[in-house]
């Protein structure tokens, strides 16, 4: 029976975890629903922030890691298969290798790196010096003030980020194909065209939405649980990375069997 | 505008600090909530106020069951509250003119109303010179004043001090003693301030509330 309770605590915790991020996301939903136009200004005006810090500072970082490793991409396939007709693979593999798959999960692991580590440790410095309760008492809607604008920052940015690393990367692709190996840009271009679908887009949107969530709410939720001391950050901070790292990679899979399996 | 039934807060060793408070506040009336520091003054005024859960009883603020409920978020939009923190309780990422004018801009309060009412709260508590700075480069005096400063700019109609005297200077002290008097002459106003040391109040004809430590009130008129 003992057995029994140890196995079921942790599935127990699991599910209250799963709890707690619905509630979450319920709960800012509903806020958000209540929203007044003459609200708009200072809850754009927090998500402006937002979108400067995780958007268009992770710019360079973001963009130079994607030229990189399209570069590399296309380096290692060529190695490989040189003498095999690669060539005729590059849009394949580009769109197979960055586009569906490196592109919304590298960004998604530098944002959980670089935003949702600052959200956890920003909102549990709040709560701690009872920030948050002045806000709420002086008739500032946490969720509204705190919430709403972190996620549809974070959206935002992911969305955008994931969009400049695909470009940066097809580019780094491009540089090493035509320095080493003489493509053409039309010819990389409509290999690459050929090889992306609809669903391509479609399964990337779903991506950036979920993975825009999943790194919003982790944080938020360690960050929020903060209660009692400063030493609390640190550990609130790498919870949020672990989870929601597990939960990125998890999602990915998640949409890779819903949309190609 | 307050009621309080059968409240009490407990403590992490599962014993009560405070049990079977009861006690009535009508709008406009001002209370005095006074014991020694450990008391639960403070937690008094979060539970009041709907940041902090009690263990037990019921928190009725103008008519609205804050707890059983929704703590803060029931006030949110419907009772103007305004809390003078002991410490803490400005935003350390805004100025001390932002966090004065935060609740106003997300009240939807137009932009140059905010702008007057914001700089006559900081010109009355003498703050301009530091308007700008945030709160971690000011004295643990001037951070209290902002707090103030703020519940000013509200025309908070439900207002909750917490020790707002303490540790204020001869010249902060009147500037903060002078408000809170203008608020309590104010019929408008809901006041309850906890306070260890009631001296400075005591020629005000206020209602108070002891509580001694570490449970049971003495008494509630």
């Amino acid at each position: 029976m003992r057995f029994l309770v140890r196995l079921g605590a942790p599935v127990r915790g699991f599910l209250e975890f799963l709890g707690d991020q619905a509630h979450l996301v319920l709960r800012t939903l509903r806020h958000a629903l209540l929203l007044r136009m003459d609200q708009l200004a200072v809850v754009g005006g927090q998500t402006k922030l937002q979108i400067r810090f995780t958007g268009l500072d992770a710019l360079w970082l973001v963009s130079g890691t994607a030229l990189l490793l399209g570069a590399v991409t296309l380096i290692q396939a060529f190695s490989q298969l040189s003498g095999l007709g690669a060539e005729n693979y590059i849009g394949v593999l580009m769109v197979l290798i960055i586009l569906r798959e490196l592109g919304p999960l590298l960004t998604a692991v530098l944002v959980i790196g670089r935003s949702s580590t600052a959200i956890a440790a920003e909102l549990g410095a709040m709560q701690l010096n009872g920030e948050i309760d002045a806000l709420a008492t002086h008739g500032i809607n946490p969720y509204q003030y705190l919430l709403l604008p972190r996620w549809l920052g974070v959206l935002v940015s992911v969305f955008a980020l994931v969009v400049f690393f695909d470009a940066m990367a097809l580019a780094g692709g491009l540089l090493v194909a035509k320095l080493k190996y003489g493509v053409t840009f039309g010819f990389y271009m409509d290999s690459v065209r050929q090889a992306l679908s609809n669903l391509d887009f479609a399964a990337t949107l779903l991506k950036v939405a979920l993975f825009a969530g999943a790194i919003t709410f982790h944080a938020c939720h360690f960050g929020l649980r903060i209660q009692r001391s400063q030493t609390e950050i640190p550990q609130a901070v790498t919870k949020t990375v672990v989870s929601a790292l597990v939960a990125v990679f998890a999602l990915d899979g998640l949409i890779a069997a819903l949309f190609y399996f | 505008m307050i009621e309080l039934r059968d409240l009490a807060l407990g403590t992490p060793d599962g014993s009560w600090l405070l049990e079977g408070i009861e006690l009535l506040v009508p709008k406009g009336g001002n209370h005095l909530i006074t014991g020694p520091s450990g008391c639960g003054k403070s937690r008094l005024l979060k539970v009041i106020a709907g940041t902090e859960r009690p263990a037990r009883g019921l928190v009725r603020v103008d008519g609205r069951e804050i707890w059983p409920g929704d703590g803060v978020l029931s006030l949110t939009e419907r009772v103007r509250v305004g809390f003078a923190f002991a410490s803490g309780g400005l935003l350390s990422n805004l100025s001390v003119w932002q966090n004065v004018a935060l609740p106003l801009r997300f009240r939807g309060i137009p932009a140059e109303e905010v702008r007057v009412r914001a700089g006559a709260a900081l010109e009355r508590l003498g703050l301009q010179s530091v308007a700008e700075l945030r709160p971690h480069a000011l004295s643990a005096s001037a951070r209290k004043l902002g707090n103030l400063a703020r519940v000013m700019a509200l025309d908070a109609e439900l207002i909750l001090l917490d020790d707002p005297l303490e540790g204020l200077d001869a010249a902060d002290r009147g500037r903060a003693l002078g408000l809170v008097r203008g608020w309590i002459a104010d019929a408008t106003k809901t006041l309850l301030i906890a306070l260890e040391d009631s001296t400075p109040f005591a020629e005000l004809a206020l209602d108070r509330l002891e509580l001694r430590a570490p449970s049971i009130p003495l008494e509630s008129p």
